[in-house]
């Protein structure tokens, strides 16, 4: 197994004057899940769609599962890709369909015809498998899109967007499913959303586009810690002590206001950003308790992986 | 659950394969579920018009059993091609649009196959055509024996046209991004060809007109057709007539072939 799942070096891509992905160096490491994320038009979908040797690149080099990109059929064969606009034949069933990109793949039409039933029970369709797909719903329609993705087992599974549209129990559904078959499958996953809650949830590893640059990548830390996202706590203190305690933490260096919307005794303190949270947080303990005044609740806001989101792709 | 790490009997198809893996799914699409039994039937009603009308004609003796004959098998023809260029002119340019083009070039089958395997579907419409009009045929041809000659004639023309525009139906549609804008193409070269045989008899006498009326692949293959089912000549006698059909069936095939190696998800971007 190649220790390196995708690999790519200064990759680009330009449409007419509009660069789309500029110098892209990724470095995916075998089995990771990678939260893929940016505002729209970030030059996520060029990215995978270079990546699965749908688009050239105008400049750069890149790999999959240890295949060189110019290789487009061997990386084919290894990786499975379930397309943001991915369309669906309506009168085909979902079983007939699966089969069909199997032997695509080049399973004999028996071996086909048992994966795609496989798959479909591991997505959840087995009963609807002889269903004419324009009869799912769209939920069902990228649970038979992911299913279509792993047919032939890939190595490296690139997924665009594919809870867009989706209602929430939808969305929780391909999550589960996604983070299933990460765990059992040891799968590769490029996992493009705007579900920041839920991409930190399931991946290892995140990398942040903005217009058509990284901005960040790495753990979820340290894309937060890098981005330098604005964090504030509300300390929760006597109603009579919240007016001292905002002088207090004034001598002490940080800025504090009364929150009213949160109650008499809320005081909303701004945590210095490039300081980790913990000693942040203990500055601000230490100067109220050794002026007497009791904490009687600390909330930490902000420090999450969309704030660091929105930081890094704020318009400058 | 087949293993994650890839089944041993999975190899890589080749031209071959693939392309009759797609042209299977392409027959069953068209045929169990899409548009080949609609056009089918629409054909059959049209030549059952046609043949109502000439043999009426006949009957009445305003028209002769040859031409009769000789009106339904180029009637026959026309429409079967018409509709196989409808059905190739949709294949690519019609994924693109019903988005479902991607997850095909995702598959590492070469996308001359997919283009192939296509084509090998559409040319299905002109055979189903030709069992129906083979009924008209011998049904109008009784008792003057140019039932064989007809047939054999039609189906050597009918193929190479079906071949022709089943190949520029695809280059059209591989270069096209919508298929409103292929079946306009498509539609309009199909007239254009369609042309020469409207040109006033002066016209098709000079040099120019002789070689304009060769080299049009409709014309002249209605030509042959006539040249048999009404004048009686033997298969071989004027096989230059088939020269024109021949050339652009070569030219489209190899037009297909040199386009569908560079299909991409979108027309003209790389």
């Amino acid at each position: 197994m190649v220790e390196m799942a995708v690999q790519s070096h200064q990759l680009s891509k330009r449409y007419g004057d509009t660069l789309a992905v500029a110098g892209l160096d990724l470095e995916l490491p075998t089995g990771t899940v990678l939260g893929f994320l940016g505002p729209n038009g970030a030059g996520k979908t060029t990215v995978i769609r270079m990546l699965s040797t749908i688009l050239d690149p105008d400049a750069g080099s890149f790999s999959v599962a240890g295949v060189p990109g110019t290789d487009r059929a061997a990386v084919r064969e290894r990786i499975g890709v379930l397309p943001e606009s991915a369309g669906y034949p309506r009168q085909q069933t979902g079983r007939e369909w699966l089969a069909y990109h199997g032997q695509l793949f080049g399973r004999s039409p028996a071996a086909a015809r048992e994966a795609a039933g496989s798959w479909l029970e591991e997505v959840g369709l087995g009963e609807r498998g002889s269903a004419l797909i324009g009869t799912y719903s769209r939920g069902m329609r990228q649970r038979l899109g992911i299913a279509r993705a792993l047919i032939h087992d890939p190595q490296v599974l690139f997924l665009d967007e594919p809870t867009l549209g989706l209602d929430p129990a939808g969305q929780r559904q391909i999550l589960a499913l996604v983070s299933r078959i990460a765990d059992q499958r040891q799968v590769t996953v490029v996992f493009s959303s705007h579900l920041l809650a839920e991409v930190e949830e399931i991946c290892q590893r995140v990398l942040i586009l903005n217009q058509g640059r990284v901005a960040a990548q790495g753990t979820v830390a340290e894309v937060v810690r890098t981005a330098a996202a604005p964090r504030t706590a509300i300390v929760q203190v006597r109603a009579e002590a919240a007016r001292r305690a905002i002088e207090v933490l004034a001598a002490a260096g940080v800025r504090a206001d009364q929150a009213t919307t949160r109650g008499p005794g809320a005081v909303v303190v701004e945590l210095e950003a490039k300081e980790p949270t913990s000693s942040a947080t203990a500055q601000v303990l230490t100067a109220l308790v050794d002026a007497d005044i009791a904490v009687l609740g600390l909330e930490i806001e902000g420090g999450r992986l969309s704030d660091a989101f929105l930081a890094l792709t704020a318009p400058s | 659950m087949t293993s994650a790490t890839g089944s041993s009997a999975v190899t890589r198809p080749g031209f071959a394969r693939a392309s009759w893996v797609v042209c299977r799914q392409e027959l069953r699409d068209l045929w169990l579920s899409g548009r080949g039994m609609p056009l089918l039937l629409a054909f059959s009603v049209l030549l059952s018009v046609t043949s109502y009308l000439v043999a009426s004609n006949q009957a009445l003796n305003f028209l002769e059993q040859r031409e009769a004959v000789n009106l339904t098998l180029q009637m026959a023809v026309a429409v079967a091609g018409l509709m196989v260029l409808l059905i190739a002119g949709d294949g690519v340019s019609g994924e693109r649009e019903r988005e479902t083009l991607e997850s095909l070039l995702l598959t590492p089958v070469s996308t001359r196959s997919l283009v192939f395997g296509k084509a090998g579907a559409a040319l299905s419409l002109w055979l189903a055509a030709f069992v129906v009009t083979s009924v008209y045929v011998v049904s109008l041809s009784r008792g003057v024996g140019i039932a064989a000659d007809a047939l054999v004639a039609g189906l050597l023309v009918g193929t190479v046209l079906s071949v022709f525009l089943a190949g520029f139906g695809l280059f059209i549609s591989v270069l096209s991004s919508s298929n409103r804008f292929s079946l306009s193409v498509a539609f309009f070269a199909l007239l254009a060809l369609f042309a020469p045989s409207q040109l006033p008899t002066s016209a098709q006498n000079g040099w120019a007109g002789t070689t304009l009326l060769h080299v049009d692949p409709f014309t002249s293959g209605l030509q042959y057709l006539s040249k048999v089912v009404v004048d009686a000549h033997g298969l071989g006698t004027d096989v230059a007539w088939l020269v024109g059909p021949l050339g652009a069936a070569v030219v489209a095939v190899i037009a297909a072939w040199l386009v569908a190696g560079r299909l991409k998800l979108s027309p003209g971007r790389s």
